[in-house]
């Protein structure tokens, strides 16, 4: 139905919502894991700005594993304690968009709204924080 | 001179109350989505649009100019619904290549009826600018203290415009509208009657979008669960703040600008309205400053806030044959929308 309407199945531009982030070997992932566990036993003893640097690398790094629950949990920390514009906030988003379509996929209505609620809730925070809120 | 307030909320308000086109307005909301939904589910445009307050603007638009062409009835929701529906899909369609350069993505779509105003400054900032400079490499203030509140923000227009206007017109002309009130507290009252106006309106417009909106995207995303959605403007702002603020204070530039410059043509006296200056003109700062860098963003801006004032302006007359009094739409698609109906739909319906 519709077909004439439709792109045709090559073509990808327009439609094409996966997040192209590099694909990762054993090599490096064993790497990344080594990172995380220093970055994880610093961060019990870090505060200020280097605290939420690392939480910021840390939502980063599980973020290229493809780790959605652990990246959204540190950068999540992270604009709870410090709430600047910047990375934490735009990564969320793409976050918060696969688990949203994880959701659909799944026609779980329940996760689906609580993941498109959190979205509005950064972007409510997006604004108050540009207000000076 | 004929000074405009540019107030969709008023619009709105006038066109539900005067016009008593309120179940129009809420059916054509509706029929928006659902032509929405089935353009992302049958077609390679898989925007949904998600900012439920700007698809009751533009559905405000829709039928208020549909019924101004003659439309009734279930044409008139058919025809809006299915304007307003294409008008969802394809104003993030046409941001997307600008929206993929800031976000550096396909995730997300921008969702916010001003994409043509965003467009115009992108255009103008790359004929003028340089890319490779970026406003973000300049040190500015973070944040904008004075429009923590959005009422605040109205009222801070509104009671100058009021007292200045009352102050002009004297004690004499000003006694014929207050009666035993002193002729400046009167503008006062007024003024602030305005603002408790568009709190009550905007109180009651949130409401009902937080019963329909939920349901909706619920329904919307489980259909098209490859959906990319089309977000309200601050999703765009984290990724470049400094782009924010500069286009907001070069749009109130440029508005200011057009405030004086429009009525030497002829049109109305536009006010500059301060959150449209802030939400469409920041969210264009960010495209004039991925467009054309530095310069662009600053020359772009200023443009971009005479193109928003003067595209609001040429619908003066039609809404005051309509009957809505000294106000203008803000958002420019919703106000290309009624330009289409305008100048293209009710010049076709006259000639049938």
């Amino acid at each position: 139905m519709f077909s004439f309407l439709t792109k045709k199945k090559t073509d990808k531009k327009d439609n094409e919502p996966e997040i192209k982030e590099p694909v990762i070997n054993e090599e490096q992932k064993n790497e990344l894991y080594k990172q995380i566990k220093e970055l994880e036993e610093n961060l019990l003893i870090s505060s200020g700005e280097d605290r939420i640097k690392i939480l910021n690398t840390l939502g980063d790094i599980f973020f290229q594993l493809q780790e959605t629950d652990q990246a959204i949990q540190y950068y999540e920390k992270s604009i709870e304690e410090n709430r600047t514009l910047g990375k934490a906030y735009t990564n969320l988003v793409k976050l918060y968009n696969i688990k949203r379509r994880e959701a659909a996929r799944a026609k779980d209505d329940e996760r689906l709204q609580h993941y498109l609620n959190k979205m509005d809730m950064l972007l409510k925070m997006t604004k108050d924080e540009i207000r000076g809120l | 001179m004929q000074g405009i307030i540019p107030s969709i909320e008023a619009i709105n308000g006038q066109a539900m109350n005067q016009l008593g086109l309120g179940s129009q307005i809420a059916f054509t909301f509706l029929a928006i989505f659902i032509v929405n939904i089935v353009i992302a589910r049958f077609t390679k445009w898989k925007y949904i649009f998600l900012t439920g307050q700007a698809i009751l603007w533009m559905s405000t638009m829709c039928t208020v100019f549909g019924y101004f062409a003659g439309f009734r009835g279930l044409t008139l929701i058919i025809v809006g619904g299915v304007i307003g529906g294409i008008f969802a899909v394809a104003m993030p369609a046409i941001a997307q290549p600008f929206v993929r350069k800031i976000t550096g993505s396909n995730d997300i779509a921008l969702g916010h009826f001003c994409t043509i105003g965003y467009l115009f400054e992108a255009w103008i900032a790359k004929l003028v600018g340089d890319p490779s400079k970026s406003v973000e490499d300049v040190k500015l203030p973070k944040s904008f203290e004075f429009l923590q509140d959005t009422y605040l923000s109205v009222m801070v227009v509104m009671v100058p415009l009021y007292l200045v206007t009352a102050f002009f017109a004297g004690p004499e002309f000003g006694a014929q509208f207050s009666g035993s009130v002193n002729y400046l507290v009167h503008a006062f009252l007024q003024a602030i009657q305005f603002v408790v106006g568009v709190y009550i309106l905007l109180s009651g417009v949130r409401l009902i979008l937080a019963e329909i909106v939920p349901a909706f995207r619920g329904i919307a995303m489980k259909l098209v669960p490859d959906a990319i959605p089309a977000l309200d403007c601050p999703v765009l702002f984290a990724y470049s703040p400094n782009a924010v603020i500069v286009g907001f204070v070069t749009t109130t530039i440029g508005t200011v600008i057009a405030m004086f410059v429009l009525p030497s043509f002829g049109l109305a006296m536009i006010l500059p309205g301060m959150l449209t200056n802030f939400f469409a003109g920041g969210t264009a700062g960010i495209f004039g400053n991925v467009a054309g860098g530095k310069r662009g963003a600053i020359i772009g801006g200023i443009a971009h806030g005479i193109f928003i004032t003067l595209l609001p302006a040429l619908l003066i007359t039609i809404l005051n044959s309509l009957g809505f009094v000294n106000a203008t739409a803000t958002d420019v698609d919703t106000v290309a929308a009624a330009l289409l109906y305008a100048w293209i739909i009710t010049p076709l319906m006259e000639l049938f």
